[in-house]
């Protein structure tokens, strides 16, 4: 047992160095994405593959972690959190959630039409959708609290009809795409009006569907952005069980089991995982070289990019059964196809957290400092409002976080699967399409970051 | 101890399934668990799975079937490590000579 834990201890060092090796080859590629193209000392198909080849690696390191007891440790590590201002805290969150979705709609639909200083905008993209994401993947979901639409949906009356168990989470994944869609497409991040009407019309389906189904059922299935902030709250530190506020390690508490229910939760997090790819990929330029042919042959672009979004997530959500098919066949187990497809989903949720991060870090930081002028003077229409410069090794940190993603789903994926096979070299085999397809996907994703940002071609 | 499945477990009617569904072809053979009815391919992981699931309930010829797959494992997984750590090296050294070619 000891030589055992001296071995691991030897493989994690190793683990470390080989990490930094990465850090360094990403650096190149980083300067890349921040402009000039000379700076780039290695070529992009190496680059690639270098990242592909260190979550490959990444891999073969974990798969010696073979310590049963080691594994459950690390994911049940943990500590009750108690305190009595639970419910203060609770209610100044709902408080502050309600002035949050006041000041949208009133500077959105009065205040001044500038994106750069309007605070409708600068609060949904910066300050939310970038922000508070951010915080609930790296400290807690504060979002179950702060959710301005569930404070209005508890007080609202409620018809209480029983939600339908067969429908389950499909809603969330289509209000998921038809969401990203939205953001994708229409200017929402550069008119404030036509935010706070979506913000209100948003508003007024989720309120309506808490009506008829009661805000518990309709909050817990069917709203989509309650539950990607529920799935990046899994991944943070500071999380909610049975027995209230928990402290535990980033991300182990994704191999928790039934933590994804069912087809629909699955096609939640693949979509949830699509969409973040999606969003990078409709502003590189091959995108706009690829589709360039298919509008000039007639086929309106206001098509082009709901069909994408529909053919990739259906793609992705191929590829991963298709793995699923795979890591049966070769663990030869006779679990059925759903439950390894459920276990092995969490981890897919990490993916996505490092690269939100790699995608929204830069931009709020950047952005951080004309959120704080707006939230002081609200309908002052400055000239000039404050960013920061980022500095050139900037770009670095987003490939290190996509790469991190990448190496926590490893781990949660390894943990689930010791979790679930009586044999380790059958847990270990049963990783391989899984573990093919995250090296393809990462490649894929590092190439998207590595891409100058071009505008959305055709619309 | 042994037996034959030719049904499959798995309620294929119900949309949420959980660790407890399973799903074994018509003409396969299933090593199925006594204390939790769980089907396993082959022998050794039905013992393992035993030890490892149902630890306090083992009787002794049990124990030492456990014992004797535990150790049969153990030198499988002494050959893989030896196989991830060639792979290891090679992906290391391969990326090292490419990086210093190009």
């Amino acid at each position: 047992m000891t030589s055992g834990r001296r071995r691991t201890v030897a493989l994690v060092v190793c683990g470390l160095g080989w990490l930094a090796a990465t850090g360094t080859a990403s650096a190149h590629g980083g300067s890349l994405a921040g402009g000039g193209r000379e700076s780039l000392t290695i070529p992009t198909w190496l680059f690639l593959s270098t990242g592909g080849a260190a979550v490959g690696a990444s891999f073969l390191l974990a798969s010696f972690v073979t310590d049963r007891a080691f594994i459950e440790r690390i994911h049940g590590w943990g500590r009750p959190l108690s305190g009595g201002f639970e419910g203060i805290l609770r209610l100044a969150g709902q408080v502050v959630g309600l002035a949050g979705l006041a000041a949208v709609l009133v500077v959105g639909f009065l205040g001044p039409t500038n994106a750069r200083t309007n605070l409708a905008i600068l609060l949904v993209w910066v300050g939310w959708w970038a922000g508070l994401a951010m915080t609930t993947y790296l400290v807690g979901n504060s979002w179950a609290t702060l959710n301005p639409f569930k404070t209005l949906a508890g007080i609202l009356p409620t018809l209480n009809r029983r939600y339908p168990a067969r429908v389950g989470s499909w809603p969330a994944v289509g209000g998921l795409l038809v969401l990203v869609w939205v953001e994708v497409v229409s200017p929402l991040a550069d008119q404030p009006r036509l935010l706070a009407s979506v913000v209100a019309g948003y508003g007024v389906a989720t309120l309506v569907g808490a009506f008829i189904f009661g805000p518990d059922d309709w909050f817990a299935h069917a709203d989509p952005v309650e539950r990607v902030f529920r799935y990046y709250g899994r991944f943070a530190p500071f999380g909610r069980d049975e027995d209230g506020l928990r402290l535990r390690l980033p991300g182990m508490d994704l191999s928790t089991p039934r933590l994804v229910d069912g087809p629909d939760e699955v096609a939640f997090v693949v979509a949830l995982l699509w969409v973040t790819t999606y969003d990078g990929l409709v502003t590189t330029p091959a995108w706009r070289d690829l589709t360039t042919p298919i509008v000039e042959s007639g086929v309106p672009p206001h098509l082009l990019y709901p069909v994408a979004l529909a053919i990739g997530f259906a793609f992705f959500l191929g590829v991963y059964r298709l793995a699923v098919r795979f890591a049966r066949d070769i663990s030869d187990t006779y679990l059925a196809p759903a439950v390894l497809a459920q276990r092995f989903a969490p981890p897919l949720v990490a993916i996505a957290v490092g690269y939100h991060f790699a995608h929204y870090l830069g931009y709020f930081l950047v952005l951080a400092p004309s959120l704080a002028i707006a939230l002081t003077s609200p309908f002052a229409n400055p000239a000039v409002v404050p960013t920061v410069d980022l500095p050139a090794w900037f770009g670095a940190l987003a490939l290190a976080s996509v790469i991190i993603g990448h190496l926590v789903a490893i781990w949660v994926a390894h943990a689930a699967a010791y979790d679930l096979f009586p044999a380790r070299l059958q847990a270990i085999r049963s990783q391989y399409p899984f573990i093919a397809v995250m090296v393809f996907y990462t490649m894929t994703s590092l190439w998207v970051v590595s891409q100058p940002e071009v505008a959305l071609p055709h619309l | 101890m042994t037996d034959t499945a030719t049904q499959p477990v798995a309620d294929t009617a119900a949309t949420r399934t959980d660790d407890t569904a399973y799903d074994v072809p018509a003409d396969a053979t299933a090593h199925t668990c006594s204390y939790c009815g769980r089907p396993f391919a082959r022998e050794s992981w039905l013992a393992l799975h035993r030890g490892l699931a149902h630890p306090n309930e083992l009787d002794d010829e049990e124990i030492e079937a456990f014992r004797a797959a535990h150790d049969e494992e153990e030198e499988s997984l002494s050959t893989f490590r030896l196989q991830a750590l060639g792979a290891l090296v090679l992906i290391y050294f391969g990326f090292l000579m490419v990086y210093a070619l190009v």
